[in-house]
């Protein structure tokens, strides 16, 4: 009992004296947060001199206003997870963040993940900031069992075969097509156009941050926006059609996330095994054996520059991603795409996917999914096509053309 | 006596230093800070700069704010008589009440103390596309309104949620007003033969001023505080059409990561409100005498 007591407390005095210690915040969630809390544990039982202190990002209104807070106040965390691309730009810009690529290890722990492509939608700067760790494909979900009434045995791939479920079955202020504008936030736009255009475009991305200015007034461009004007012309789809319009039948399809699947499975499950998942659809004239490119949700880590256990932060971290078992609890946890390329070849996950035959639809487009654009005035871009092309559209007020025009020039006066 | 008025003088400061220690605090300190950030240009992360006035000629060029400022005028002009109208029936009819006064008086304040967020969520599933009021105007008349789809309808559809949660509470003002009305006066008229509408018109009306002008600065105030319900319901459209002045202070300050901006137009905003305040007062308010 003595000896165990001098042990214990040698033990403190070593950690006292040579001890380090990392801050190391992660996404107030509680399925991530189950996924962190034993491997930090697991990672301070055996590295008493590097000491990891985890919490779930602050309460606060969002993440970003939680970190922004805790930089001004001189507090910011270590490392710290949960950060999308447009506030990764932001932190870049403001010299918070610390080149990951710059660290010993890096090319390799990228390349046993296989995810030289995913890093590529990441890049700013030629450097690497941010190290993805999920990325949620955006897909369609589609009602199987209403479209098997309907005589479709699949998910409409092409702009005229939505038109054509669609017609067969909207019933005015009753039932719709599909929900095709997700809302007015400017956050919708990642899930709605953005989405569409990089489906229909081959993975394009709608803005040149080099050149500062929009591309989608392009022939792509034109067919989305002629697409949504279509559905809503017609009264195919609406907005504001209150509770859980693809659970009620209100719609036959719509974008979702895949942390639907989790909510789906208990809270209606019997549509839950009457779903198919398929990526946004396409132009008509968009080849059948090229792959689709969908908008991917996705959210990384980063390290700041205040850290000041820099090597010891991102031993822990590589650490946790070179261990791919680590990936597989994280999707069993959480049912995400961890940000990999070899999600769908990797035998360790074979097991996982046959049994989730819906996470598995959504893994194979991990590699099509294309993060938003790398700038710091996503809000400002993103609202402007709220306010000039998505609502516009949806009232009639202006043609798709005329709405996609006006768009690009006032994205330019934003980025210039 | 010298040592007794400096003992007393001890005690009024140490009794009311709790406060003002709190007030500098709480109120002074955010209060400099606010303007030394309308002042500059700052991103929360790099070191922040003064750049004087520049935030104020800015936003005086910005589509936002004027956008912001017409859409404000606009709820008012749907808010303010609504609610006006219907908290003093509300008072009036309270006044006639015999039994479960209480109880009336509670069931409207119900609407005051529920949660803006919550109540937010419920009435956009009731103005839906698809949702029960439109489904009874389509049973009945075949036609379904676009309640916060038609820029004009969105501000009004908020303005009568907003109305619905303050008629309780503005109601209860006007309502302690009109008791307090001598009953003589109304007698006196009576007996020299005015009519009911006469009384209100004659005796009510310019008696309830007081209680009529706090209301109105009451509405004033909160017409530019609105926030809950158009950033969960419209998100500030169709159009920008419901976009409010504390909506621009919040994209601006922590979704735009412009602080100094924000505050610049928060000062603005303060301005207009109190300026609107002011001129309500100088129009409507009157000296009023129960002799």
């Amino acid at each position: 009992m003595r000896k165990l007591g001098i042990i214990l407390c040698l033990l403190l005095i070593t950690i006292l004296v040579f001890g380090k210690e990392i801050i190391f915040w992660t996404a107030p969630n509680p399925l991530q947060e189950k996924f962190w809390r034993p491997l930090v544990e697991e990672w301070n039982a055996n590295n008493p001199d590097i000491q990891i202190k985890w919490s779930p990002i602050p309460a606060s209104g969002s993440s970003e206003e939680a970190i922004l807070t805790s930089i001004a106040a001189g507090n910011s965390p270590d490392i710290c997870t949960n950060i999308f691309s447009g506030f990764a730009a932001q932190l870049i810009e403001a010299d918070q963040l610390v080149p990951l690529d710059t660290l010993p290890g890096y090319a390799e722990l990228i390349a046993s993940r296989k995810m030289e492509s995913v890093i590529e939608g990441w890049k700013f700067g030629g450097h690497d900031y941010v190290f993805p760790i999920y990325s949620n494909p955006m897909m369609f979900w589609w009602r199987k069992d209403l479209l098997e009434e309907l005589g479709y045995t699949r998910a409409p791939r092409t702009y005229s075969e939505v038109y054509e479920i669609s017609k067969k079955y909207s019933v005015k202020n009753e039932k719709y097509g599909a929900l095709i504008v997700l809302g007015r936030n400017w956050w919708d736009r990642w899930f709605d156009f953005i989405n569409y255009y990089y489906a229909a475009s081959g993975g394009k991305s709608y803005i040149d941050v080099e050149k500062g200015r929009a591309t989608f007034n392009d022939d792509a461009g034109k067919a989305v926006a002629r697409f949504i004007d279509t559905m809503f012309r017609n009264d195919w789809t609406a907005v504001d059609l209150g509770n859980f319009p693809f659970y009620y039948g209100v719609v036959l399809g719509g974008i979702k996330g895949p942390w639907d699947l989790n909510w789906a499975k208990e809270q209606f499950p019997d549509i839950y095994h009457n779903i198919f998942i398929a990526p946004p659809p396409v132009p008509d004239d968009y080849p059948v054996d090229k792959p689709v490119h969908v908008f991917a949700d996705t959210k990384g880590l980063v390290m700041f520059k205040s850290c000041k256990y820099k090597e010891e932060a991102w031993k822990f971290i590589k650490w946790v991603f070179s261990n791919i078992e680590n990936d597989l609890k994280w999707m069993e946890y959480t049912n995400m795409p961890p940000a990999r390329g070899d999600l769908t070849t990797n035998p360790v996950f074979t097991d996982y996917m046959e049994q989730n035959p819906h996470f598995k639809a959504i893994a194979e487009y991990v590699p099509f999914a294309i993060p938003p654009a790398l700038t710091t005035v996503t809000v400002d871009i993103q609202d402007a096509m709220t306010q000039y092309l998505i609502e516009p559209i949806m009232y009639g007020k202006k043609s798709p053309e005329k709405a996609l025009k006006e768009t690009v020039s006032r994205i330019r006066r934003i980025l210039f | 006596m010298k040592t007794l008025k400096r003992r007393e003088n001890i005690k009024g400061w140490s009794i009311s230093s709790v406060y003002l220690v709190y007030t500098a605090i709480f109120w002074g300190y955010p209060f400099v800070w606010l303007f030394i950030l309308a002042l500059s240009k700052w991103n929360f992360l790099t070191p922040r700069r003064f750049i004087w006035f520049n935030n104020f000629i800015k936003l005086f060029m910005d589509d936002d704010f004027w956008r912001v400022v017409i859409n404000t005028f606009n709820f008012m002009l749907y808010f303010i008589p609504m609610v006006l109208i219907l908290s003093m029936l509300f008072a009036l009819a309270l006044t006639k009440v015999k039994y479960f006064k209480t109880f009336f008086m509670l069931s409207f304040l119900v609407a005051y103390v529920s949660s803006g967020v919550a109540y937010s969520i419920i009435f956009s599933k009731l103005f839906a596309v698809n949702g029960p009021l439109n489904k009874l105007t389509y049973s009945l008349f075949g036609v379904t309104i676009p309640w916060f789809s038609q820029p004009q309808l969105a501000i009004l559809s908020i303005a009568m949620m907003v109305t619905w949660k303050f008629i309780g509470y503005y109601g209860l003002i006007l309502y302690s007003g009109l008791v307090a009305i001598p009953k003589a006066l109304y007698e006196a008229a009576e007996l020299d033969g005015a009519t009911r509408w006469i009384k209100f018109w004659k005796i009510t009306l310019p008696l309830l001023n007081p209680s009529l002008v706090m209301v109105l600065v009451l509405c004033i105030s909160l017409t530019f505080g609105i926030f809950t319900e158009p950033f969960l319901i419209t998100g500030g459209g169709p159009m920008k059409r419901t976009y409010t002045f504390q909506m621009m202070i919040y994209t601006n300050a922590f979704q735009k990561l412009n602080p100094g901006y924000a505050s610049a137009l928060a000062i603005v905003t303060a301005l207009i409100s109190f300026g609107c305040v002011i001129l309500t007062r100088k129009l409507i308010e009157r000296e009023v005498s129960y002799s």
